[in-house]
């Protein structure tokens, strides 16, 4: 899962060999895509999620997207962030951590954010968050052979513990 | 001064005050909230809709949907 | 202690808490694609971008399929060999119905059957049957796409969005609107298919009419371009203010929302060339997949309703009707029977009806327009059916029905009143 164009259906198309249509505009895929993968000897489902931004819905794509996490509640979720834009990526990432979904988080873009001069501490981030993350650049395949590595890594984290990783957070008197 | 984000000139800059309750989850994921700096990117005339920048990502937003948002300025 | 799920602010000030401690964000240089990426949104700077962009699509659109693969290359290949062959060896000969059928009808010239000298009129499922999709409609559709690809992965359409957002939510629409609609402007079917991530199913249903109404596909324009050049700028005008004013109608009597936009506008991005070729294969292959059997099997159809004397027979029942509403000769009733099947075949009967020197130039322009609004091909119709429900279903053909009595019966009122009717 993750925000339209981070390169998700770029991610399920190298991941399954399958042929989604990939493009550079938000709410191409409201038709989810389901493919297969080789992994640990196992064939597994991988579904590609239309893109979403939060698991507030705000138009079909992301009701789909909800609804498709919803329906599936043992599955691994693959998080895909624009490396160059970790921290809206990440609002959805702790949405679906909270959910007690186990995660792997892939910094794609990863070439982006350099171009940028954005610097992301994956090892220090993993460590926060508990959860396997690891840089991508989708396109090129970089980081693939590490993630399908680490997709067995992936467990249910508790929020509390990531709070307390990072080194405690006020509430708010709001709660939105 | 606070203003409505529909009220924001072509360019200026402002911060994040305050957003209606039901858009505030919505617009939350791509990064417009409460303390942030937002930029009128480019209004489209006749009540068409604004483009605004929150960290470097541009949105577009309905005129009616920047109508609930309040930004200080100045 | 914090509840599980945070709360809006809880989670962004964890993710800033997160991010201070492993991000780091360097110098930051503001490039020329930021400032390209405003500019186009900006509509000072981005209409007149949108006019030119959409210029050079369709200046490549008539080049590249028009005048170099179709004029260039296939007309000389179906009309100077592949016909004058098929005729010399075809068993049967002129006026025989297996090959009238199969391969040329002909027609009558002072009462004299005459064989025909291009692939238009002549009718056959082996010459017009494969003329119209490989010799136009192939190379129409291969440009089209590829231009509307790279487009999509240049990042061009959120832009293209936004800048008529502001007309299209006048008339309930989103902006995102623009997406389908282009589309089906290569194909009906997958700008159909297109319309799932509009919000709300008022705007589906109003989009999905809208379409299988008013926009015509690359197929059609293709062949369009390629009969009546001249006429073209009329026939998109007409289109775009049908598609406009009855969208504006609609607006007013389907129940439902129409929400504003919230929308990303993603950052221009470098187009991959694997990715351009593999959608051009994806969406070139399923295009064929539904044209070519529609084509050969409307052949089929119409060369039997000739030969058994049906269409004769609708021709003189539905030919006044069609004279006196629209203003159209009653002969016109074989390619709008074609057109259930396919419009670009029915588009090409009109060319050999035209050739043949029985209609008025506004009489073609008000066929084409015709065949452009009264019926979405076979496919489309199917697809309709599926994507919605059976109440949106009967709305879309009885507003369907409407607008083509109303706008086709205008069109005729105005070239009254212009006195070129
Ligand atoms: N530079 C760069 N571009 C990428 C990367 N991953 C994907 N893209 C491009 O980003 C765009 C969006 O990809 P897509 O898979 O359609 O995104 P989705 O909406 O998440 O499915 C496409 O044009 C991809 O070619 C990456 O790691 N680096
Ligand atoms: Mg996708």
């Amino acid at each position: 899962m993750g925000h339209p164009n981070v390169g998700k259906s770029v991610f399920f198309n190298r991941l399954t060999g399958a042929k989604v249509l990939e493009s550079n505009y938000p709410g191409t895929t409201v038709d989810f895509t389901k493919g297969w993968m080789r992994f640990g000897g196992e064939d597994v489902e991988l579904i590609d999620v239309p893109g979403a931004f939060s698991l507030e819905p705000k138009d079909r794509a992301e009701e789909v997207a909800v609804k498709i996490l919803e329906e599936n509640r043992d599955s691994v979720v693959i998080c895909v962030l624009d490396a160059s834009k970790v921290e809206r990526g990440l609002y959805l990432a702790l949405e679906i951590i909270e959910r007690g979904y186990p995660v792997v988080v892939a910094l794609n873009m990863w070439d982006v954010a350099e171009d940028k001069n954005i610097r992301i501490d994956a090892e220090k981030l993993e460590r926060i968050l508990g959860v396997p993350v690891v840089p991508t650049i989708a396109i090129s395949g970089e980081g693939f052979k590490e993630l399908v590595s680490k997709i067995k890594e992936a467990a249910p984290v508790k929020i509390e513990k990531i709070i307390e990783n990072a080194g405690g957070v006020e509430s708010a008197a709001v709660s939105g | 001064m606070e203003k409505k984000l529909s009220e924001m000139d072509f360019d200026e800059e402002g911060t994040v005050k305050e957003i209606e309750e039901t858009l505030r989850k919505q617009v939350a994921g791509m990064g417009i909230r409460e303390g942030k700096n937002i930029r009128m990117a480019t209004k489209q005339p006749i009540k068409g809709p604004v483009v605004v920048e929150v960290d470097e990502s541009l949105t577009s937003l309905g005129l009616g949907v920047a109508k609930k948002i309040v930004v200080e300025v100045g | 202690m914090l509840k599980v799920p945070l709360s809006v602010d809880e989670r962004w000030n964890l993710i800033e808490k997160i991010s201070k401690q492993t991000v780091e964000f360097g110098a930051r240089k503001h490039t020329l694609k930021d400032a390209i990426a405003e500019l186009t949104v900006k509509p000072l700077t981005g209409i007149p971008v949108a006019i030119a962009v959409l210029y050079g699509f369709w200046s490549f659109f008539i080049d590249f399929a028009g005048t170099l693969f179709t004029d260039g290359f296939m007309v000389r290949l179906f009309d100077e060999h592949w016909l004058p062959w098929l005729q010399s060896v075809f068993p049967g000969g002129l006026g025989n119905p297996f090959y009238a059928l199969l391969v040329d009808a002909g027609h009558m010239e002072n009462g004299v059957l005459v064989a025909s000298d291009n692939c238009l009129e002549s009718f056959g499922v082996l010459t017009s049957g494969f003329f119209v999709p490989f010799g136009v409609v192939l190379w129409a559709v291969l440009a089209f796409y590829l231009m509307f690809a790279l487009l999509e992965d240049v990042g061009y359409l959120p832009r293209l969005a936004v800048l008529v957002d502001t007309v299209l939510h006048k008339i309930g629409l989103h902006g995102y609107a623009i997406v389908p609609t282009f589309l089906a402007l290569g194909c009906n079917v997958p700008g159909v298919t297109a319309t799932r991530p509009l919000e709300t199913r008022k705007q589906r249903f109003m989009m999905i009419t809208l379409l299988s109404v008013f926009v015509p596909c690359g197929a059609q324009i293709g062949i369009m371009q390629d009969l009546v050049p001249e006429l073209m700028g009329w026939i998109f005008l007409t289109l775009v203010i049908g598609y406009l004013g009855f969208g504006f109608i609609l607006n007013k009597i389907v129940a439902g929302k129409s929400p504003e936009i919230i929308m990303d506008v993603p950052p221009y991005r470098m187009p991959m060339l694997k990715n351009i070729v593999s959608k051009l294969w994806i969406r070139t292959s399923r295009f064929l997949l539904v044209a070519v059997p529609f084509v050969l099997l409307g052949c089929l159809i119409v060369g039997l309703m000739y030969l058994t004397g049906a269409m004769d027979w609708l021709a003189t029942v539905l030919g006044p009707f069609l004279m006196s509403w629209f203003g159209v000769p009653g002969e016109t009733v074989a390619p709008l029977i074609a057109g259930f099947l396919r419009k670009d075949l029915a588009v090409g009967m009109l060319g050999g009806l035209m050739e043949q020197g029985i209609m008025t130039t506004f009489q073609v322009f008000t066929s084409v327009v015709l065949l452009c609004i009264y019926f979405p091909c076979l496919a489309t119709f199917a697809l309709m059916l599926k994507e919605e429900n059976w109440k949106e279903f009967l709305g879309s053909i009885a507003s369907l029905i409407a607008m083509v009595l109303v706008y086709g019966g205008l069109i005729h009122l105005v070239g009254i009143m212009l006195g070129v009717a």
